[in-house]
């Protein structure tokens, strides 16, 4: 599908998005989706479900052991 | 003086004037917005970001120099003014801002542990205001591989 500014699409009955503007390599866009619809940007729903993933309790020897390999790590680096 | 109960380092006291204010929590975390950094000797250079408000919530987290000695910081106006750093030029880590990425150890795909650096911690440390600043032009992977020592034994 090519679309230029002005132009729109929808997806399913209840969601449209309008191109509002192309300049250089961002486009803007226009979204119209029913209030139950989340509209987050990929890299931040990406980072929220690492975030959640990161927070999961590690154990003692696994923190340890993480540490101890970094260490070594910048021993052996000049 | 105050005292937590933290999810890695026991029971702890803490003075008042070391707690950083994240006004945005972090993405999944939006309701937490008092954090302490913490460090503990056995497990440097491993960063500990325990929230306040709950203390079964702590990320670790590495100095992000640490994963990549060659990161270059970049920050928005909105990021800078967010942090309330100085506009029209990017902060020195270590001087102006702490700049640090959450470790996910060992992720379901890789076995291995990474780290965020497509969306690193950053803290003015002046004014302990902090946010996780997501860069959407950011060259670094979510995922990044945490380097490792070759020579690294499992039980020593």
């Amino acid at each position: 599908m090519k679309r230029r500014a002005g132009e729109s699409f929808t997806i399913g009955d209840e969601i449209e998005i309008e191109v509002l503007e192309v300049a250089g390599t961002r486009v803007k866009l226009g979204i119209v989706a029913p209030d139950s619809v989340a509209i987050v940007r990929k890299e931040a729903r990406v980072t929220r479900e690492e975030n959640i993933t990161a927070s999961q309790p590690v154990g003692p020897d696994a923190l340890t052991a993480l540490a101890q390999r970094l260490w070594r790590q910048a021993k052996t680096t000049p | 003086m105050p005292q937590i109960r933290t999810a890695y380092l026991g029971e702890l006291d803490y003075a008042d004037g070391t707690v950083f204010h994240f006004p945005y929590g972090l993405p999944g975390f939006e309701h937490e917005h008092a954090f302490l950094f913490l460090k503990q000797p056995h497990t440097e250079p491993l960063l500990f970001l325990q929230s306040l408000g709950n203390s079964r919530l702590c990320f670790i987290l590495l100095p992000i120099l640490v994963v990549d000695p060659n990161y270059a910081v970049n920050l928005d106006a909105e990021d800078l003014a967010a942090l309330h750093l100085a506009p029209g030029r990017q902060p020195k880590i270590g001087e102006d801002i702490l700049c640090a990425a959450i470790v996910t150890t060992g992720s379901v795909e890789q076995g291995e542990p990474t780290a965020n650096l497509m969306a690193p911690v950053v803290v003015n440390l002046k004014e302990q205001i902090g946010m996780q600043v997501i860069c959407a032009d950011s060259p670094y992977s979510h995922r990044h591989p945490i380097p490792m020592g070759k020579d690294a034994a499992p039980c020593s």
